[in-house]
């Protein structure tokens, strides 16, 4: 065990202020970056809730409920070796009005309702695709009922002056700000055709399966150099890129950070204090060795020793505190996803913030001095 | 006469220092100027404020003089102190200085062992396997055998000051100083750690230079030194000092 970490252990209760501050860092930044991630999975749910493995759009479309019409007859151009037939996706905002009157914005997704479609959301039944065939139907999730003046199903409202009736209520597709609002093509292209005549013989998506994720990776980019006015993505790039426009234009990457950098800032305030003072606390002791002409370099060496493993014993404490209240955050409704990239990210600024505390209390090894030890 | 300047270890020639400016000023040492020999047990006594410890540092090479050298031996050549550079020095003090302080100044994590140690790997570069063999051989020879797993709060003080000294000797210093070393300690362990600061000069041929207020210890020590208002003398035989010191 290293020197460092020997004194640490063996003087808990001077380093536990500094070790609470970084987990209290660590945890502050995991959570709330898992917390916005599991709000902003909301906003690609048509995506990941589809089993389609390129997303082809309008040029520039920059999240998946900003799509604009695309001529129908692009599906020609996917006509490519170990590609699918192509499939259509209704994706635009629409006006629901409520039977009581009020209306409300909602994001109209008409796709295809065959069992095996790429484009029908992943939790629609056999049931409700079946029920969905009719026109004039669809299907919302239950956290939107209220806004959408729906109780259950049989219910009706209007979209776009077209009255449509309720089939089918699911649970996991809930909304960040439009409904999603389920429906067949048949549908949705009348819906639209409303407010915006060019769906007569124009969609919003062509949805590709492909043979393989390899194959979908490849027939994009070649999709992409070949047709520069359609945008083309693979359904993993096209989610991610959803979320991160959805963060950015919320500025809640912002408040984020804002709250992620105040947090990494008391952290290092109180490790760094916590240093200083435990080098103080030993100053005689590197005094001595200082005397015994130990290089100040070496004694450096040893607080910044500290000051990583407090930062390594902080982010070891702080995850299983971080999981526990995820947990707690899911019972009572929030979404906390803590992907790996999120507890990477999160210990390694941590560690960094411990180290940078680490170098401020460097100033105490500079001013220690053999001489203080001759009365 | 040859044979004791071809063994001269350490020599201060004509050291003065002064503290504090104008009517404030203060001289602490006014030009001292003493010889020291390999295996030569030294003793420098005096009031307090009399620059005793002004001195010590001077010697050791942690205070610098406002004129004078202090010349010593460094791979068979001579060097003044004070004309090295600052990391000359520190390199200096690596290699041939230790020191043993009135408080033991012991990493309260560390063993006894952990505690030589440190000074082996961090200041040498020495192998963790051959740092901690020869931490355990001195702490051996220091009568800590069995107290060589034991953190600081587990030994007594003289046990302690027994690891602190180890500390200074453990790298093989020609030059050690001590400053009150016995202080804090009763008699029987001050005699304790006299006696091993007695065998280190006679068996290792280093130079120990001790400040201590403790008239006991001049029965040990081959010359004493009286500093008083910066001025030093030297003392006429220790042993004839000591009886004086015991009978009065």
């Amino acid at each position: 065990m290293s020197y460092a970490l020997q004194t640490l252990w063996h003087e808990k209760t001077r380093y536990a202020a500094g070790v609470g501050a970084v987990a209290f860092s660590a945890l502050l930044i995991a959570l709330q970056v898992g917390l916005l991630l599991g709000l902003f999975e909301m906003t690609s749910i048509p995506v990941d809730h589809t089993t389609a493995d390129i997303w082809v759009g309008a040029n520039d479309v920059p999240s998946v409920d900003l799509g604009r019409p695309i001529p129908s007859s692009y599906m020609a151009r996917l006509d490519k070796p170990g590609v699918q037939m192509p499939e259509l996706l209704y994706l635009a905002f629409a006006n629901w009005t409520k039977q009581s009157g009020g209306s409300n914005l909602c994001t109209i997704v008409g796709s295809g309702m065959g069992a095996d479609d790429a484009g029908a959301a992943d939790v629609l039944t056999p049931e409700m695709r079946l029920a969905l065939s009719e026109p004039r139907t669809v299907v919302v999730d239950r956290s939107d009922l209220d806004r959408l003046g729906v109780q259950e199903v049989g219910d009706k409202g209007t979209i776009n002056g077209v009255e449509v009736r309720l089939v089918g209520i699911v649970s996991e597709l809930r909304s960040l700000a439009a409904p999603w609002v389920f429906c067949s093509h048949t549908t949705a292209q009348e819906i639209l055709v409303v407010t915006n005549p060019q769906y007569r013989d124009h969609t919003t998506f062509l949805l590709v399966r492909c043979d393989s994720k390899q194959r979908a990776k490849e027939v994009a980019a070649e999709l992409k150099k070949e047709y520069p006015e359609m945008s083309v993505e693979t359904a993993d790039d096209f989610s991610t890129k959803t979320r991160i426009y959805w963060l950015t234009r919320t500025k809640a990457g912002v408040a984020l950070g804002y709250a992620a950098l105040l947090g990494l800032l008391v952290g290092a305030l109180i490790t760094a204090q916590t240093l200083y003072a435990a080098t103080m606390a030993s100053a005689k002791e590197f005094a001595t060795l200082l005397a015994l002409g130990i290089p100040r370099r070496k004694i450096a060496g040893m607080v910044l020793a500290q000051s990583f493993w407090v930062g390594i014993v902080g982010v070891v404490l702080a995850y299983p505190v971080v999981y526990g209240l995820g947990k707690l955050a899911e019972t009572a409704g929030a979404r906390v996803h803590l992907r790996w990239e999120v507890i990477l990210g999160a210990s390694v600024l941590t560690m960094m913030t411990s180290i940078l505390a680490g170098v401020f209390a460097l100033r105490s090894v500079r001013g220690i001095e053999p001489m203080s030890l001759l009365r | 006469m040859g044979t004791q300047s071809n063994n001269l270890s350490l020599q201060a020639v004509d050291l003065t220092k002064s503290f504090g400016d104008g009517a404030q000023r203060r001289l602490a040492l006014r030009n001292v100027s003493l010889d020291l020999y390999r295996g030569q047990f030294a003793l420098l006594m005096g009031p307090s404020g009399s620059g005793k410890s002004t001195l010590l540092a001077v010697l050791s090479g942690l205070l610098n003089p406002d004129s004078g050298k202090v010349l010593s031996q460094d791979n068979g050549k001579t060097v003044d102190v004070w004309a090295l550079k600052p990391g000359q020095r520190e390199q200096f003090r690596l290699n041939h200085v230790g020191f043993i302080f009135q408080g033991y100044n012991l990493f309260p994590a560390l063993t006894a062992r952990q505690q030589l140690e440190i000074v082996l790997k961090w200041g040498q570069d020495v192998s963790h396997s051959e740092a901690r063999e020869r931490s355990a051989a001195m702490l051996e020879s220091l009568g800590l055998g069995s107290q060589m797993e034991k953190k600081p709060a587990q030994l007594s003080g003289g046990e302690k000051q027994r690891v602190a000294i180890g500390r200074a000797l453990v790298k093989g210093p020609g030059l050690i100083f001590a400053d009150e070393p016995t202080s804090a300690l009763d008699w029987e362990n001050g005699q304790q750690v006299v006696g091993l600061l007695r065998d280190a000069a006679k068996t290792q041929g280093a130079t120990i230079f001790v400040v201590s207020h403790d008239h006991r210890i001049l029965p040990f020590v081959d010359v004493a030194y009286h500093l008083e208002d910066g001025r030093l003398q030297q003392m006429s035989s220790p042993a004839v000092v000591a009886e004086t010191e015991v009978t009065s």
